[in-house]
């Protein structure tokens, strides 16, 4: 009985896990600039890529995922600089244009790296909790998200990179006149969506085969929990992360990963019909 | 005779604070009925329930007799009203006749139609911006554009909240002049307004809010002779 | 000349002038002889483009003309495929029925489209997030059609076949004095040439007319439009379902040519296409959307058959450029610049 409830709840961290993981990034960048960045899955790839690389030439695997995240967010730093930076609260057109971006990078990594690459193992072992085995790496997995969504709190409510940040996401004129320098803002917060975004890719790299397509397999996740979330990382990830992964826990155990899948995405049009502004819009709403 | 509009003891509260409360009033046809008030004093707040913007907490609103409380914006337009908002929002990118035309094709096509755009452009004198995009015009001029358009549905009661806002003393002048044929041609109006010499060219009857509360009611001069007015203005206003 | 046909010209559509519709005819007259000029395969090969540039036409009415983003094409345009499908299949059609089926195909798409534009426009959902919600309806879609694998996934004798597609459809056939003319080669060729030629030209009288100053209106300020007095909703509802009809026709024609299909012609990337197509032509017009994607589809084609990864990076290169350098579309943006010349040809020849 207990080795049920066990699975079942760490089929939950490990939905969890991967939703936060994967939208942190994407969260921050939408929360701050209005944009949804379509190319969000190709930064994961990035990390990915770097993390394998790096640990095939004999890096140990977490210095090779500090790498992973470290180049994903100096390549979003200069694309941010170059491309992003016409498209501040334009989220059509910004979808659009990252959209091109993405195309041209996984179809020029096909053509560069070939469709598939060598993985790495998944280090950590196993354990038994009755007749079922457990990933303990994916256990640790569940505890980096739990420190993700600590540290973002931390930056964002204790440092002077989170006040600034926070009163640019609430008005942004306003913090230019008080000012803040909203450009190296915008950068800055860039630069760390997509760390996050490489972050989640180092993290989940031994555990999955590779293919360069694969950021596929984030950016629905990722971008349905922003969605769902709303535009404040603090108030509605984590919210959004625990409904979905009920969802998602919840159908696969039932009908299979299909059904998991199809059923976040009904979730996405039931949130948007209901609450138009995600979750961290009707709870701030709630505290007016 | 059956009032035009009137609106009896509308409320509105948004959480905790009040904006409109109790306030009742009634126009008649031909009349042009100013409302006014100091800053905050619930003018704006009262307009958009009189258009249906905005749903009453309390109290009811009847356009020519008939209960439109629960009637969405496009409903009461479809019955005679027009209505011209506060900030100037003609269609920018489109030409200023198509802006016209927009209008115009719910109550006329076709030769009558053409006509009746050249006879509003000549109105409004825009006659040479005619093919120009409406957000290239001046700020005044888009209001008078605006206010084109809502003359263009052939309405029964034009409401206008600010129409001079932002114009200058020979466009304010311009505008009440407007006003004043169209009244002279039997159009009746509720105008609110900032402006007191303004308000003293074309009201025939004032309305006075102060705090979401009805002030004052009354014929222009008596209104405006009347000392208490004066002093719920910050810093008394043109009155005079 | 009657009212109607005057509407062909007006405020909503570039290209009202003789020169234009000059080179239209010139362009129509290439079009109706090309089959004598060239052989069966290539005839069918553009047959199957010009299949898709009704569905770019369908999007240039919903977002170009009335503001609505809709990610959804793709989806009806499975949605109408399957259902032609399962009618045809199970009716076992030929003849005329077949026709019957393309109506029953699209019909059902049609009341899809009807009933998730109402829960969408009617709730007020709008902008991006009408994007985001048709975007993962289509995903959804294509992921539940794609795990239909097993024998139990049938409706009677219409198996959908998971990832594999559905297969076994009758082409369609047009009946004729003595025998039935199926459509393929030359004569789905005329068919959809004629259907497209009827459907733009219908669509220039629409978005001229009273309904189509509306959703422009609609496009620029909806709370204006509709403090004009406009249900804004009702016309909102009426373009969404119009145009998504058309990626319906667009679905039940392009699974009668090819008597196939897949769950992949409603997922990604498919299901950006008709985005990618309408952004880069100029959506604002459906003259630019029409030349645009059949000229983008014809290029994505020729590089296929070297590299289907290039000819992908190049639409995303597209993309990306359009909306940093010309968000109206090139297309539209070239037809702009042919306007111009064309009117100072004409103030320097009057002076």
């Amino acid at each position: 009985m207990f080795a049920e409830v066990f699975s079942i709840a760490f089929q939950f961290a490990d939905v969890f896990a991967f939703l936060i993981l994967a939208a942190a990034g994407l969260a921050i960048i939408f929360g701050m600039m209005g944009i949804i960045n379509m190319a969000h899955g190709e930064f994961i790839t990035c990390g990915i890529y770097v993390t394998v690389i790096s640990v095939q030439h004999g890096v140990p695997l977490l210095l090779a995922q500090f790498l992973g995240a470290l180049t994903a967010g100096l390549v979003g730093i200069a694309l941010e600089r170059t491309v992003i930076r016409h498209l501040y609260h334009r989220p059509l057109d910004s979808i659009l244009a990252t959209w091109g971006i993405s195309l041209m990078v996984t179809q020029g990594m096909l053509v560069l790296l070939g469709s598939s690459w060598q993985g790495i193992g998944t280090p950590l072992g196993s354990f038994k909790v009755g007749d079922y085995t457990f990933s303990a790496y994916r256990l640790a997995l569940f505890g980096a998200a739990l420190g993700v969504l600590a540290g973002l709190y931390l930056i964002f409510m204790r440092t002077g990179y989170g006040v600034m940040a926070r009163a640019t996401m609430q008005n942004a004129e306003m913090a230019k006149a008080l000012g803040v320098r909203t450009e190296r803002m915008y950068a800055i917060s860039f630069g760390m969506g997509a760390a996050l975004a490489g972050l989640c890719g180092a993290l989940y790299a031994p555990t999955m085969t590779l293919i360069p397509t694969m950021g596929v397999t984030f950016i629905i996740e990722s971008f349905v929990t922003v969605v769902v979330g709303g535009a404040n990382v603090l108030l509605g990830t984590a919210p959004a992360g625990i409904l979905l992964a009920v969802v998602r826990t919840a159908l696969n155990a039932w009908y299979g990963q299909i059904a998991g899948q199809i059923g976040l995405l009904i979730t996405v049009i039931i949130v948007i019909r209901i609450l138009p502004e995600g979750v961290s819009g009707w709870l701030s709403r709630r505290e007016r | 005779m059956t009032a035009i509009l009137e609106t009896r003891a509308l409320n509105k509260h948004f959480g905790g604070l009040s904006a409109v409360s109790d306030v009742s009033l009634e126009i008649a046809a031909g009349e042009i009925h100013c409302l006014i008030g100091p800053n905050g004093a619930g003018k704006s707040t009262l307009f958009k329930l009189v258009a249906g913007t905005y749903a009453p907490s309390a109290g009811e609103v009847l356009f020519r007799g008939e209960n439109i409380t629960r009637r969405k914006p496009y409903e009461r337009v479809g019955r005679g009203m027009s209505i011209k908002l506060q900030v100037p929002s003609v269609f920018r990118e489109l030409p200023v006749a198509q802006n016209l035309e927009i209008s115009l094709q719910r109550k006329s096509s076709g030769r009558a139609m053409e006509r009746e755009k050249e006879r509003l452009l000549e109105f409004l004198q825009l006659q040479d911006d005619a093919a120009k995009p409406a957000g290239i015009l001046s700020h005044g001029q888009q209001q008078w554009l605006e206010i084109g358009m809502a003359l263009a549905l052939q309405p029964t009661l034009l409401l206008l909240d600010e129409p001079t806002a932002g114009m200058s003393p020979v466009e304010t002048e311009r505008t009440g002049d407007m006003i004043q044929r169209l009244n002279a041609q039997g159009m009746t109006m509720l105008v609110v307004e900032h402006d007191m010499t303004f308000v003293r060219q074309i009201a025939q009857r004032i309305t006075v809010l102060h705090l979401g509360r009805v002030f004052a009611q009354g014929g222009t001069d008596t209104i405006i002779a009347d000392p208490r007015v004066e002093e719920i203005y910050l810093g008394k206003g043109h009155v005079g | 000349m009657p009212p109607m046909l005057r509407r062909l010209n007006g405020p909503q559509t570039m290209g009202n002038g003789r020169a234009f519709w000059l080179g239209f005819a010139a362009v129509l007259v290439i079009a109706l002889g090309y089959p004598a000029l060239s052989d069966p395969y290539d005839v069918g090969n553009v047959a199957y483009l010009l299949i898709f540039t009704l569905t770019a036409l369908g999007l240039s009415l919903m977002w170009g003309y009335a503001g609505m983003f809709s990610f959804g094409q793709t989806a009806f345009f499975g949605v109408a495929g399957y259902s032609y499908g399962v009618i045809s299949i199970n009716l076992g059609a030929s003849g005329a029925l077949t026709l019957l089926c393309l109506l029953g195909g699209i019909a059902v798409a049609a009341l899809f489209a009807l009933l998730l534009g109402y829960f969408l426009i009617y709730g007020r959902v709008s902008g991006v997030f009408f994007g985001i919600v048709t975007f993962a309806t289509t995903l959804a879609l294509a992921a539940f059609f794609g795990q239909t694998a097993g024998p139990e996934w049938a409706i009677g004798k219409a198996r959908f076949n998971g990832f594999n597609g559905m297969i076994g459809m009758p082409p369609l056939e047009l009946p004729w004095f003595g025998e039935d003319i199926t459509l393929e080669g030359n004569a789905l060729y005329y068919f959809v040439l004629v259907l497209l030629l009827a459907i733009y030209l219908g669509l220039r009288v629409l978005v001229n007319s009273r309904f189509g100053n509306v959703l422009v209106a609609i496009r620029e300020d909806p709370l204006r439009t509709e403090l004009l007095g406009y249900d804004v909703r009702k016309y909102q509802l009426a373009a969404f379902v119009i145009g998504s009809s058309l990626a319906a026709l667009s679905g039940v024609l392009y699974t009668a040519w090819g008597q196939f299909i897949p769950p992949a012609s409603m997922g990604l990337p498919a299901a950006a296409m008709p985005i990618i197509w309408v952004a880069f032509s100029g959506r604002q017009d459906l003259t630019a959307t029409v030349v645009g994607t059949f000229l983008l589809l014809l290029m994505f084609q020729t590089i296929t058959v070297y590299s289907q990864q290039y000819a992908l990076i190049l639409m995303g290169f597209l993309l990306l450029l359009t909306v940093l350098l010309v968000p109206a579309g090139f297309v539209h943006g070239i037809g702009r610049f042919l306007g111009r010349i064309g009117r100072r040809d004409k103030a320097g020849s009057s002076s």
